[in-house]
């Protein structure tokens, strides 16, 4: 069993990486959304009109720490962006190229064929996520804004982290399963599944904006709910990913 | 007790919403036997060896593979079994030894890389295991396609179209393969268009149109569908000869072919031959040959396929 997952595992990474797209995707996606949280956290509060910061004692710092406190959701999207293109890529493509049938012929498992492929996809959106977050303090201490890191690094922030991200990268991966049973090319699927990204959008927003407040308890009750929806949709995409459907429907 | 046959369908039926895509199957497969599945596009072929091979389940009826039920344990089935898909696809980025080897690392108790190797020398395609299958003609990825059916060594090989789009040249060394597998103890169970492949190679064939039309040795369904007739080519047309012919009770019909041969329809094709021949000869006729009127498969095929249609 151990066995065969690897074995996926290690084909899903090996036509990753033969495919130099996919791995600068996997790079650049993430620095573009570090590059661009440590610019804004930098330049917004440098040139923002001091009126704005108001009468009653608001400074730079105040702004900062309010784009730093983003963060956390903001890094969402990076799992959720790899998951999905990863999923597209490994399912998508062995529809198009018919490798799915004489898969099916072997002694491997559906569930396994499935495991193997979301470790090979939700993983390393995971990971990445994570190195990003560490290089985002990494650069943070670096600019000097410490002090304001450690108002940020809250038990929010690694529930975020550690909870909230591999609910969303797992969430990302079976929604691109469940596009990729419909979907006729990997594009047509990315573009179905993208959808994906519009509730982080929405989640920021309300972050932002201050309409709701991401407690711990919010948070933890954010990753548990979206757990649940990932099981129910794993339910689904199990079924889709069922020997029959791919034979007599995805062909 | 009576040996157990390696592969059995019991009214073994699939539908798809509506349509039925096999009809309660029933036929057997021995051990080293190559039987040959014919009939139109969607006659079931495909569908058959899917639910042999536990790929899909069936909507009712029973099979068994080597003692197993496919729909039961999909997966011992695939331990001993290999199938070549009607269109093998392959990670096209990838080289042909990676590819196999993958294929090979769902099996247990072989090496992937040693067997991904082997099959590849088999196939002659050692010198391009590192090259991109993407590469690769279309000949060359059906033999690669037939390396990774065989990677496990299998018992039985369902083959869906193996020769179809290749060369004559390929398509010939791909059936010499099939016919040593089944020197080696192969059973297969091959699905083609191509009649003189599956006359060639099999030892029983099985003619398809959602349910089981026929199953029996090429001989036996020409016999079934048409009488034996005899041709006798003589060295000179003889009226005589045939009015002589006409007389015996043991001629059932005689015509002049308009080829210029005699075609002749006896009571015992095996018994009365000698007994043709000295009329013949009697009556003044130089014989310069006596065959069996073999009719093509074809046409025993169409007449199968026609009847049912009908």
């Amino acid at each position: 069993m151990k066995r065969r997952i690897t074995n996926v595992v290690r084909m899903e990474w090996a036509g990753i990486a033969a495919t130099p797209s996919s791995l600068l995707f996997l790079v650049v996606i993430p620095l573009i959304l570090v590059g661009q949280a440590l610019f804004l956290s930098w330049v917004v509060p440098r040139f923002v009109n001091p009126e704005i910061l108001g009468p009653a004692g608001g400074n730079a710092d105040t702004l900062r720490l309010l784009i730093l406190r983003q963060f956390p959701f903001f890094v969402l999207l990076i799992p959720a962006m790899v998951a999905n293109v990863f999923a597209t890529l490994g399912i998508v493509e062995e529809k198009v190229s018919r490798t799915l049938e004489p898969l099916l012929a072997t002694p491997v498992r559906t569930w396994e064929l499935l495991t193997g492929k979301i470790l090979s996809g939700a993983v390393p959106g995971l990971v990445v996520a994570w190195l990003s977050a560490g290089l985002f303090i990494a650069a943070g201490y670096a600019l000097g804004w410490g002090a304001l890191l450690r108002i940020c690094l809250t038990p929010t922030f690694y529930l975020s982290l550690f909870l909230l991200m591999p609910a969303v990268s797992l969430l990302s991966f079976v929604i691109g399963v469940i596009g990729s049973s419909r979907a006729r090319d990997a594009k047509e699927a990315q573009n179905l599944a993208m959808v994906v990204v519009l509730p982080i959008f929405a989640i920021i927003g309300l972050q932002v904006t201050g309409l709701v407040e991401f407690t711990p308890l919010r948070t933890l009750f954010l990753s548990l709910s979206l757990a649940a929806v990932d099981i129910l949709l794993l339910r689904v995409a199990v079924r889709l990913f069922g020997r029959e459907s791919i034979v007599t429907r995805w062909a | 007790m009576e040996p157990r046959p390696l592969l059995a369908a019991h009214d073994l039926s699939k539908r798809f919403r509506d349509r039925v895509a096999v009809d309660g199957l029933n036929f057997t497969v021995e051990q080293g036997e190559i039987v040959g599945l014919l009939g139109p596009n969607g006659a079931g072929k495909t569908t058959t060896l899917r639910m042999l091979a536990g790929i899909i389940g069936p909507t009712s009826g029973t099979a068994t593979v080597d003692g197993v039920d496919p729909a039961r344990e999909p997966e011992k089935v695939h331990e001993s079994i290999g199938f070549l898909t009607e269109t093998p696809g392959f990670y096209e980025r990838l080289s042909a030894e990676r590819n196999l080897a993958y294929f090979a690392g769902f099996y247990e108790g072989i090496d992937a890389k040693i067997a991904a190797r082997r099959e590849l020398a088999r196939m002659d395609l050692a010198d391009r295991a590192s090259d991109r299958v993407g590469t690769f003609s279309k000949g060359m990825k059906q033999r690669l396609a037939l390396a990774r059916v065989l990677l496990h060594a299998p018992r039985i090989l369902f083959l869906d179209e193996p020769t179809a789009g290749l060369d004559p040249e390929a398509a010939r060394d791909l059936r010499d393969l099939i016919v040593a597998l089944r020197a080696d103890g192969c059973t297969v169970l091959l699905s083609t268009h191509n009649l003189a492949e599956a006359e060639a190679l099999s030892d029983r064939i099985a003619v398809f149109r959602t349910r089981l039309v026929a199953i029996d040795t090429p001989r036996t369904l020409r016999e079934r569908q048409f009488q034996r007739r005899l041709r006798v080519r003589l060295v000179a047309e003889s009226e005589a000869c045939r009015a002589a012919l006409q007389r015996e009770e043991f001629v059932r019909d005689v015509r002049w072919l308009e080829d210029g041969t005699l075609s002749v329809l006896l009571a015992d094709p095996d018994r009365d031959r000698p007994r043709l021949v000295t009329r013949i000869v009697e009556a003044g006729g130089q014989i310069l040959e006596v065959r069996e009127d073999e009719r093509p498969l074809e046409e025993v095929y169409l007449n199968l396929v026609g009847g049912e249609e009908a």
